[in-house]
């Protein structure tokens, strides 16, 4: 028997005198094999249903393949048709757009919010709180439907609004100009509540202390918050653009309810952009367009991470 | 700007804190401006389309702003369950559900303590493999996971709606920070007693955690009752179709339609149906909201 194997996180002085593995050579034993087992449904998955279509994927994107009878090996005639296709690049332009109008906005007010609700004696937090995660809770596609209704030129209601008080009507979901804007509104208005509760999460972990030691420095609201708030939580603003990047480019239920993509065009996004080419059963092209996503989708990733780390 | 617990602090504050009193005041009252807005903001969408549902189809065309309790009735509804096959949508995602909600519950802790409480050869690995699914889009595996489906005859069926993406990976890793917290005298304790690796998971890891699984079976819930992308390609049978599903194929029948007649009942019926299919997770969401916050908060501090 080999006493060897005990492990350091055994701090208990009853656990040290009685040696738990002492006696019992299978207890030992199970615990080795106990991790594998408790991931192997994962690692099962994972094999099947992502790493194994990964790699069809990719042997996929150099063929032309209909769904039906054999594939035809198109070497990388898949990816220069997609770069050099108008339709890709402004995909992907449209996707850039809604990022720009949703990003930055969303921060800025989910910020504000969550250093608002961060307030322990602010009244009614808790029902702010909750509110805030209501629309998060929604589902899409019922809400999408409300927005059709709700943005509808001639009869919906914020059209009526606006007649209330003189405005002329705004083609929503027609006209090039806003339906970017609307779309991303939908998008802000599902996602803000879930921001600033993580952002919430972040705010907890700074000790009082930092800001009352800035206000006898006679820092102002504004300065404690560009100073210390958020340097302080960045690593938590930056979970958040990572994740609200790789969702802005992957958006697809949005525009595919809402508009089809139109008007001409303007609303098809990267999501919607590689869909289209399963619908109309290209499917190689639609491999090649995974990849090229999933490239650009990591880049960003990695380039918010990098940029965000730099200045600290 | 305080982070004190909740409980004694107001009263100690009450006196302290006179000198920056005026300031203070002030702010809260621009504070919960802004704060009302957002509120009002946030509600506005779901409370317009669940009392505009009442209302007889052409008055909310015609008067989109106007409510009147007294011309409310559930026409709308009897109409859109005739119409619409919401009913088996609803049956559907109740048993995709159930079974995938079951499944995620149950192996993404088991997982999440794996990797918080053990050490074992290839962790950082598989682990990593839990970080790419995280970061992979779901639409970028459709294709070969629908073509994956056909092979294995599995198209209209429930393991395709189910298994994919049964074991989450967010879930793995949102239960491993949370497990990390569960300190390691207790586990070792049990194993003292001769408690064998798995009974310590059911009897003291889970009991520990109940507060993060509670936050995580919201999540969970709201995530497989709103999906969307892969039911869609996935179910072409309107028997087999989820409850998203069959709402999106309807807003499309009414975009298609545009210049039809009855635009009005269309619209009532969207109304309905989308007002149903957020009554369940908003139920939900109430009972379980202060586990579900406190969850997020309680996993992601230590981010």
């Amino acid at each position: 028997m080999t006493v060897t194997t005990r492990e350091p996180t055994v701090t208990t002085r009853v656990a040290r005198m009685r040696r738990p593995y002492g006696r019992n050579r299978r207890a030992l034993r199970s615990r080795r094999l106990a991790p594998y087992a408790f991931v192997l449904p994962f690692v099962v998955l994972f094999l099947g249903f992502s790493v194994y279509p990964l790699v069809y994927t990719f042997r996929l994107s150099f063929t032309s393949w209909s769904g039906s009878g054999a594939a035809r090996w198109v070497g990388w005639d898949n990816y220069t048709y997609l770069l050099t296709n108008a339709g890709f690049w402004s995909s992907l332009a449209n996707s850039a757009v809604l990022w720009l109008l949703i990003v930055p906005a969303q921060l800025v007010v989910a910020l504000l919010a969550a250093v608002l609700l961060n307030n322990a004696k602010l009244r009614m937090r808790g029902f702010y709180r909750t509110t805030a995660l209501v629309p998060f809770v929604t589902p899409l596609v019922a809400m999408a439907q409300v927005w059709i209704v709700v943005f509808d030129t001639e009869y919906g209601a914020v059209n009526g609004a606006l007649n209330l008080f003189g405005l002329p009507d705004v083609d929503w979901l027609t006209s090039t100009t806003w339906a970017k804007p609307t779309l991303a509104l939908l998008f802000v208005w599902k996602t803000t509540g879930f921001a600033v509760v993580i952002l919430l999460s972040g705010l907890q972990s700074i000790p009082a202390s930092v800001y009352e030691a800035a206000e006898l420095d006679g820092a102002s609201r504004t300065r404690q918050l560009v100073s210390i708030t958020v340097p302080l939580v960045r690593r938590v603003i930056m979970f958040l653009v990572v994740m609200q990047t790789l969702a802005v480019f992957q958006m697809f239920a949005e525009p595919f309810v809402v508009t089809d993509g139109g008007p001409y065009g303007s609303t098809t996004t990267a999501g919607l952009f590689l869909y289209n080419h399963i619908s109309r059963s290209d499917l190689g092209t639609g491999a090649a367009n995974s990849f090229l996503l999933v490239v650009l989708v990591m880049a960003l990733s990695l380039l918010f991470v990098r940029l965000l780390r730099e200045r600290e | 700007m305080s982070v004190v617990s909740t409980g004694a602090a107001p009263r100690r504050s009450h006196s302290a804190r006179t000198s920056g009193r005026p300031r203070r005041r002030r702010g809260s009252a621009a504070s919960h401006a802004f704060l009302v807005l957002l509120t009002v903001a946030f509600l506005a969408p779901v409370l317009w389309a669940v009392l505009s549902s009442l209302k007889p189809p052409a008055s909310i065309i015609t008067d989109p702003l106007e409510f009147d309790p007294s011309t409310f009735s559930l026409d709308n509804y009897r109409a859109m369950f005739d119409d619409v096959p919401i009913a088996s949508g609803f049956a559907t995602t109740a048993v995709v559900l159930v079974v995938k909600g079951a499944i995620t519950l149950f192996f993404a802790p088991l997982a999440g303590f794996a990797f918080a409480k053990y050490r074992f050869v290839g962790k950082n690995l598989i682990f990593g493999a839990v970080l790419l699914t995280l970061m992979l889009p779901t639409i970028v595996l459709i294709v070969p996971l629908l073509l994956q489906m056909k092979e294995l005859g599995w198209v209209n069926t429930y393991q395709a709606l189910i298994l994919p993406g049964s074991v989450d990976a967010f879930a793995i890793f949102w239960m491993r920070q949370v497990i990390a917290s569960v300190p390691d005298e207790l586990l070792d304790a049990a194993r003292v007693d001769g408690c064998g690796e798995f009974r310590i998971f059911v009897r003291i890891v889970v009991p520990v955690i109940r507060p993060g699984l509670a936050g995580l079976a919201v999540l969970t819930v709201m995530n497989i009752y709103n999906d969307f992308v892969w039911p869609v390609v996935v179910t072409t049978q309107e028997s087999m179709q989820t409850l998203q599903v069959v709402l999106a194929t309807l807003a499309q029948n009414i975009t298609g339609n545009r210049i039809g007649a009855d635009f009005a009942t269309v619209w009532g019926e969207l109304l309905a149906a989308s007002s149903i299919a957020l009554i369940p997770l908003l139920v939900i969401f109430i009972l379980l909201q202060r586990h579900f916050i406190n969850g997020i908060l309680a996993g992601s501090v230590k981010g």
